[in-house]
Parts: structure tokens; C-alpha cells; sequence
């Protein structure tokens, strides 16, 4: 009852042309994504990950398995009332207005009239887009799409978060924006399962992750754990002179251990990226 | 309102208001209305049959083939816009069911077509009423008995149609939620249309004795599958009273339509329960 999402020997085959080819997208597949924390499925492309989420869903039938979402089996609609989801690429209908796009996921969601204006307002304040959210969804940008997608997803105040490749196509900023949705929404004690394979991204914002490749799970873990080389260190030295590391080296050696390597901290590009064009975030 | 219902609603009033922004919609409309207008023009060609019932012959027979073609394509590309663009993938993951899914497009789709048809029966009334009129003075004149149209029949031939457009509309989803592409849909859902308009043919050939059981139930099954949409063609009879409607027979057609409405949509939605999006 612990996990958010309960995945037991999952097995899902894909029916090929008229002679029926079988195809095996996902393979005997067993996952326990804890609640409140911020899980990544990560996988190249085919590898099964959006599969295994459309199963996880409903949208698609499992061939064998098990699957459950916040104890209850899953392509229930109680299961889903407490789900949250952005799809691949989202597209929704263009002649809506985003906020009215909100509202009619609201609607369907099963937010109380009452508490709808309210529901919507704050879950398009969430995605950044109040100002934005009396255009038509045609005029939107690509990050703009993503974000009222995101407000969709939560605007029923799910338990459960799910986003298929929520920065696909995203600029840095755009894509950093949602990393803070995401944040504010593992702050609010909600668990969001991040199908991705920007890798970068996961491991800012990701507390474990599973890589699947082939249709199976080939590593599961906290990022902490899968990613330190606990027989490795790192020192971050000011102002070293020739003498200083001369004299650092034998004082290490003394005690058994040996630098491999020196090199300048590098801050990465999308740091740089950022920190240049933070200004020009799309409205 | 239970939640069931009222997410069906918030389905089907989406479903209306993308189908009414349609070009396709609008195009088909502005035709039919065209050839209602020209009906005045034309009645010069009425072969001797009466120029008000050359009118209505030739407006609602545009109203009958545009309203078939606009159920049939405009069903098609409401379900196969979700189904390709993906925003179905948006909605089925909500407390969404499939069932209510497919029922919000159709009350969509019937509502658009409503529409359509309340739009060219008013002016099809307008233009058989205005010239009743002018016939009606002439025949004052020349002491006959001058020929009209009775406007109660008109609304019960524009429920009539409506209720038709809305079997095709149910046949057309059943075929949707099985098919893959939208062209195989139209072409299917065209000639399922086709098929009904001839039913009658078969439904006469079945009620004559025959040899062969199979051909029996052949006939049998095709007479129970398919819906005789030749019954609903009751302009002559209720709009210019030519001939007489018997009692029950109205409500016998709308029962017929109403079963076959429901029994399509119930196959669409337990085929589509299965459909992986």
C-alpha cells in the first residue's frame, strides 16, 4: 500500500500485420515506484517506457501482469480520478482557450462546480500561465503547450503525476520551468513519474530512477546511490599553486592514496544557457 | 446529474463546437441551402408534378444526401482528429469511460446535424410558404382548389431525418471503433448508407417464399443488421399530405430508428472498450 505505483511481471505484446507477428514491447517488467518522491523511467527510444505508462493507464491492455496505482487496480476510473497525466507531445483541441482547456479537463476530472474556478486558477498559476490562458491553444508555443498540458494534469489535484517527456522539444528555460512544477509538486507530498531520456534533466530532478531498455528493467534505484562512486573523491581547491599541489600529493600518498586526475571546474551549457536568457521565458 | 452523464455532456459540447467550426460543415450547409433557394428557380423542370412538390422534393433530397455525407465524414473525422492528434490519450486518462467517450461524440456529432437540419427545414418551409402563397392567390383567380403544405408535417419530417442521421451517425462510430484509418471508415460508413437505402429490397425478397435456407437467412440476417432508411422518407406523405400516414406508423419508425441508434452504439462501445489508443 506503500507504492504509488505497483508494477508486477508486466508483459505487453504488440500484434504485427495480418499474420499477427508478435511483438514484445515490454518484457516481464516488476516495479514498485514509492509515493512522494519523483520518479524517472528512462530508456532509449522503443525501449517500452511509454508502453509501460499507457498500461499503467489503461490505454492499453497488459498481456500479462499486474498493475496497480495508490492500491487500487489500475484502468479503474477511482485509480484515475487520483492520476494526473501529460502525455508525449501534447495536443490538445486549438480552438479552445487554454483556461477553458483546463476547465473542461477539470470537468471531466470530477472537480465540484464549486470549487472549479478556483481548481482551474491554480493550476494554470502553477504552469506560469495565467496570462497566457485567454488565448487560443493554437497560438501557443511549444513550451507554453507543455505547460498548460502540465496545468491540465493537475488541475484535479491528483495524488499521482505522470509526464511522458514533459520537456520534448522544450528550449532550457521552458525545460527548467518544468523542472520547478515538478519540484513544487514532490514539496506537495505528490509522487510524479517522469518518462524521459534527457538524462540530464532526470538527475536534477529525479529522487530514483529506472532505466529500461529492450522492454526490460536493466537498473532501479535512488539517483544518489546509481550514480556515486564511493571510491572516488572530488576536491574543489581555490587558488592552487604548483607547490600547494606538489605538497598535497605527498602528504596523500603518505596516507595510501593517489590523485588520478586534476582538471578546472566546468559549469555545463545549459547552466551558461540559462543563465543568459532567463529573461526571454515565453508568456 | 450523475457524473456519467455530465462528462458525456462536456464530451459532446466540445465535440459540437469543433464540428460547427468545421469549413466542412459550413460548406455543406451553405450548398444545401443553395439548392433550396434554387428550388424556386427551377420549378419550370417540375414535370408535371406540382411545383411544391417539386420544391420540397428537391430540397429535401439535398437535405437527405448533404446531411448523409456530413453524418458520415464529419463522424469519421471527429473520432479519427481524437484518435491521430492524441488528445484522446488526454482524456482517457481521466475518470473518463470509454463508453461515455464514444456516446459524447455522438450526441456531438447529432447535435451539429440538428442544426443543419432545423437550418435548411426553416428555409425550405420559408420557400415553400411563400410559394404557397403566390399559388394559393393564383388559384383563387381561376376558381381551383389550390395545393399547400401543412408546417406540422414539415417538423415531424425534421425529427424524422434528425433521428435517421442519428442511426447513420451510431453506424458510422460502430465502424470507427473498429477501424484504423479514416478513409476506411467513410468508405465503409458510405456504403452501410448505401445498403440501407436499399434494404427494402431484401426485406421484400425476404418475405417472398424461398428454397434455399441460406438465402433465407441471408435475407434474415441483412433485414435485422442493416436499417431500412428508405422509412424515413415521408416528405410527400407529411409535408404535402399525398398520401395518408397510418396511425402507429410514425411512432413505429422512430421506435425502429431509436432501437438500431441504440444497438450500434452499444457494439461501438463494447468494441471500443478494447481498442488500444
Amino acid at each position: 500500500m506503500n507504492s504509488a505505483i505497483s508494477v508486477r511481471h508486466l508483459t505487453k505484446d504488440f500484434r504485427i500485420g495480418i499474420r499477427g507477428l508478435k511483438l514484445r514491447a515490454v518484457d516481464d517488467l516488476s516495479l514498485e515506484i514509492p509515493r512522494g518522491q519523483v520518479y524517472g523511467l528512462l530508456g532509449p527510444n522503443g525501449c517500452g517506457k511509454s508502453t509501460t505508462l499507457k498500461v499503467v493507464l489503461g490505454l492499453v491492455s497488459a498481456t500479462a501482469g499486474e498493475i496497480s496505482i495508490l492500491g487500487e487496480p489500475s484502468a479503474t476510473s477511482a485509480a484515475r480520478r487520483r492520476t494526473g497525466f501529460l502525455p508525449e507531445a501534447p495536443y490538445f483541441h486549438k480552438f479552445l482557450t487554454g483556461r477553458e482547456l483546463v476547465r473542461y479537463c477539470a470537468q471531466l476530472s470530477g472537480v465540484a462546480a464549486s470549487e472549479l474556478d478556483a481548481a482551474v486558477e491554480d493550476a494554470l498559476g502553477l504552469a506560469a500561465m495565467n496570462e497566457a490562458a485567454g488565448r487560443p491553444i493554437g497560438t501557443y508555443s511549444k513550451g507554453m503547450l507543455q505547460r498548460i498540458g502540465f496545468a491540465q494534469a493537475v488541475v484535479h489535484d491528483p495524488e499521482l503525476i505522470i509526464l511522458d517527456e514533459p520537456t520534448a522539444g522544450v528550449d532550457p528555460v521552458g525545460s527548467a520551468s518544468i523542472g520547478r512544477m515538478i519540484h513544487a509538486m514532490r514539496d506537495k507530498g505528490k509522487t510524479v513519474v517522469l518518462c524521459s531520456h534527457l538524462l540530464g534533466q532526470v538527475e536534477q530532478v529525479c529522487d530514483r530512477v529506472a532505466i529500461m531498455d529492450r522492454g526490460k528493467l536493466v537498473l532501479e534505484g535512488a539517483v544518489e546511490d546509481v550514480l556515486s562512486r564511493r571510491d572516488r573523491h572530488v576536491m574543489t581547491i581555490e587558488a592552487m599553486t604548483s607547490a600547494a599541489r606538489t605538497a598535497a600529493e605527498a602528504a596523500l600518498e603518505a596516507h595510501g592514496a593517489k590523485i588520478t586526475s586534476v582538471t578546472h571546474p566546468r559549469r555545463s551549457l545549459e547552466d551558461l544557457f540559462r543563465e543568459l536568457v532567463t529573461g526571454s521565458r515565453d508568456a | 446529474m450523475n457524473d456519467s452523464l455530465r462528462r458525456t455532456l462536456w464530451i459532446s459540447r466540445v465535440t459540437f463546437l469543433e464540428a460547427v467550426r468545421q469549413r466542412f460543415f459550413a460548406f455543406l450547409l451553405v450548398l444545401s441551402a443553395a439548392m433550396v433557394l434554387s428550388s424556386v428557380s427551377l420549378r419550370v423542370f417540375d414535370f408535371g408534378h406540382g411545383e411544391l412538390k417539386f420544391i420540397a422534393d428537391f430540397g429535401f433530397g439535398g437535405m437527405f444526401f448533404f446531411g448523409s455525407v456530413l453524418a458520415v465524414v464529419m463522424t469519421a473525422q471527429l473520432f479519427f482528429s481524437e484518435i491521430d492528434n492524441k488528445t484522446a490519450l488526454t482524456l482517457l486518462a481521466k475518470p473518463l469511460s470509454r463508453p461515455e467517450f464514444l456516446l459524447g461524440k455522438f450526441f456531438g456529432a447529432w447535435a451539429v446535424l440538428g442544426v443543419f437540419v432545423v437550418v435548411l427545414a426553416g428555409l425550405q418551409g420559408v420557400v415553400l410558404w411563400s410559394r404557397e402563397q403566390e399559388l394559393i392567390a393564383a388559384a383563387e383567380q381561376a376558381g381551383r382548389i389550390p395545393t399547400t403544405f401543412s408546417i406540422v408535417g414539415l417538423c415531424q419530417l425534421v425529427l424524422l431525418q434528425w433521428l435517421r442521421l442519428g442511426v447513420v451517425i451510431s453506424i458510422v462510430l460502430a465502424i470507427s471503433s473498429l477501424a484504423r484509418t479514416f478513409l476506411f471508415t467513410v468508405v465503409v460508413g458510405s456504403l452501410a448508407v448505401v445498403a440501407g437505402q436499399l434494404q427494402w429490397i431484401a426485406q421484400d425478397a425476404f418475405l417472398r417464399p424461398t428454397d434455399s435456407p441460406a438465402y433465407g437467412a441471408f435475407l434474415w440476417v441483412s433485414t435485422r443488421l442493416i436499417p431500412n432508411l428508405q422509412q424515413f422518407n415521408l416528405a410527400d406523405a407529411l409535408v404535402l399530405g399525398s398520401s395518408v400516414v397510418e396511425d402507429g406508423a410514425l411512432i413505429g419508425v422512430c421506435f425502429s430508428g431509436l432501437a438500431y441508434l441504440v444497438a450500434y452504439l452499444t457494439l461501438g462501445s463494447l468494441i471500443f472498450r478494447q481498442r488500444e489508443i
